[in-house]
């Protein structure tokens, strides 16, 4: 089966800078994908290119196996922007009867398409109302609504939960797994690593303009993770077996923690400290959050070291 | 399909922002005050002179009221236009409807039709009510009442598609500023063509000539200020060239002026759609 997008060399410059230096991925049909990266990776732009709002300057894409831009493919695709504004003079109604026109949408669904959007962003209530008297929090919501309108086979969100309560967020999380659940591929930008890490099946992380690393949540928490354990070390070994499974070791209050390893490792470490005449008294593995790895990978990443060394 | 789904939210947003109460409003308060000022003048010439002198009199108030009404309608569809597209990308609504399943000359199209109609609309009804005071009052009429309006909707309309094309690209304001400086500057061009003709001066006479292709807002007010003026008006500015004026007509544009502002038109709209078409949202 295609792929829902699948890029080659992506790139997009505005006069001397570069948004965007070549971005290379794919998303999988039905997939929840994460796209993580900092302020000014170009993770708007790369949407936005996507979604033939900018023009590519080279490199290759496609979506739901369309070049960019094609008009059919844009009847299947859903959006919330992250710097929207709808038409503050209509009402929530109106500005979703807008877009079921422009997407073509046909008329005798409409009102039904309208009434069931609203009701998943809890919008109901205020389906009259002018947007203008909406809150940040409401507009997102009605953004949202938007994006679901005529069933789209992907949708994008670009930081759909940042004007957004808590319970507002944990709606957008139960949203996007319905999505999932029905097949709907969603390609979620944000900058909120634990929402990400809750939903998406794969993850992207991008930094000055490019793809530094994807993969699964679990994959990328796997590699980095880390395991406390409480010992009885009479004979004065564990440090150096410790040592040598992980990437480092730490010492505190009684507890000894490794630090990179993998989970799989553990077992294997345990064994190894019961042979030595190790008592353990406590195993804890620690899984790596995907803020530790969007950390560690934007700190030691290559592409920001170039970037370092081309400002120096 | 999309073209007049875009038109039509251009109308309703002009209703619901109460850009057409407004507009209403203000016209009616003006109809009455001229309404007032007309029957007073209508007296007084009445005591100074015949109804002759009242017919002329009224010929060139007719002439200096619809000036004034052209430059209003020209600086009015600058400003309605310029931000049509601009503010719409500024505030991030193109973000939201320009991934839907429609071309981007679709939004720029369906946006002119709208201001277009409305620009026109309100020269017909606002213009055609003022003449036909003018007419009740005074025993006035202009020798062709709608081919001067059509003449100052024509005006109008070219302002509207320069400022909306200017707008997919410049910030509003800049894009009204601009179109409207063009505005001024064509009228300018057009008295110093009216003197430089007086003087023979050949030089001036083809830059402002080709001023005048530039933006043809001038010339078609002097379409609209021949079809204003009595024969006998324009008589004299043939028979004298010296005292041609924009206020004072020999003839009105050539038909090849006419194709020519056609022309323009569908140049400067297809120059936006380009524009628009191009640019990075």
């Amino acid at each position: 089966m295609d792929d829902a997008i699948a890029t080659v060399e992506l790139a997009k410059r505005y006069g001397s800078i570069v948004a965007l230096r070549g971005l290379t991925m794919r998303v999988g049909r039905g997939e929840a994908f994460g796209f993580l990266g900092p302020n000014g990776a170009g993770k708007t732009t790369a949407v936005k290119l996507l979604l033939g709002l900018a023009f590519p300057t080279s490199g290759e894409a496609r979506v739901l196996g369309a070049p960019l831009g094609d008009l059919a493919v844009r009847r299947r695709i859903g959006y919330l922007p992250e710097l929207f504004r709808y038409q503050d003079w209509l009402t929530a109604r109106e500005v979703l009867g807008l877009h079921c026109s422009l997407a073509g949408v046909p008329q005798a669904e409409r009102r039904a398409e309208i009434d069931r959007t609203l009701h998943v962003v809890g919008l109901e209530a205020r389906a009259s109302s002018r947007v203008g008297t909406f809150s940040k929090g409401m507009q997102q919501r009605l953004g949202l609504a938007v994006a679901l309108l005529g069933s789209p086979e992907i949708v994008f969100l670009d930081e759909p939960t940042s004007a957004l309560d808590p319970v507002g967020r944990h709606d957008v999380r139960r949203i996007i797994e319905t999505l999932r659940a029905r097949g709907t591929t969603v390609f979620l930008n944000s900058h909120l690593l634990t929402e990400v890490e809750r939903v998406c099946d794969r993850v992207a992380f991008v930094d000055a303009g490019a793809v530094v690393e994807t993969g699964t949540i679990a994959d990328l928490t796997r590699a980095f993770a880390s395991v406390r354990l409480r010992l009885q070390d009479d004979a004065g070994v564990a440090p150096a077996l410790l040592q040598r499974a992980g990437r480092s070791l730490r010492l505190a209050d009684g507890w000894h923690t490794v630090d990179g390893l993998v989970e799989d490792d553990v077992p294997q470490l345990v064994a190894s400290l019961v042979t030595a005449g190790v008592r353990v008294y406590a195993v804890e593995p620690q899984h790596a959050s995907l803020e530790d790895r969007f950390l560690e990978l934007l700190s030691t990443g290559e592409p920001a070291d170039d970037r370092i060394a081309d400002s120096a | 399909m999309n073209l007049l789904t875009i038109a039509s939210l251009t109308l309703r947003e002009a209703a619901r922002r109460r850009v057409l109460a407004a507009v209403a409003l203000l016209t009616l308060v003006t109809i009455g005050l001229t309404a007032w000022g007309f029957a007073k003048l209508h007296g007084a010439m009445l005591l100074r002179g015949d109804q002759t002198f009242v017919l002329g009199s009224f010929a060139i108030l007719v002439l200096l009221i619809g000036y004034m009404f052209s430059v209003v309608l020209g600086i009015g569809a600058a400003f309605v236009a310029a931000p049509a597209i601009g503010s719409d990308v500024e505030s991030g609504v193109v973000l939201a409807m320009l991934p839907r399943p429609i071309r981007r000359s679709d939004f720029v199209i369906g946006k002119w039709i709208a201001l277009v109609a409305l620009l026109v609309g309100y020269a017909f009804v606002a213009g055609g009510i003022e003449l036909a005071l003018v007419y009740v009052i005074s025993g006035y009429a202009p020798p062709h009442p709608l081919r001067a309006l059509a003449f100052m909707s024509a005006e109008g309309v070219v302002l509207v598609t320069l400022a909306l094309a200017l707008g997919t690209r410049l910030p509003p304001i800049a894009a009204g500023i601009v179109a409207i400086v063009f505005f001024g500057v064509t009228w300018v061009a057009g008295v110093a063509q009216s003197i430089a003709i007086a003087l023979h001066n050949d030089g001036v006479v083809h830059a402002t000539t080709i001023v005048s292709l530039l933006l043809p807002t001038d010339a078609l007010w002097r379409g609209a200020a021949f079809a204003l003026e009595p024969a006998a008006i324009a008589a004299a500015a043939m028979t004298d060239v010296t005292r041609e004026s924009p206020f004072l007509v020999g003839a009105p544009p050539p038909a090849a002026y006419i194709w020519w502002t056609l022309g323009w038109l569908a140049a400067v709209l297809a120059a936006a759609v380009v524009s628009f078409n191009r640019r990075d949202l």
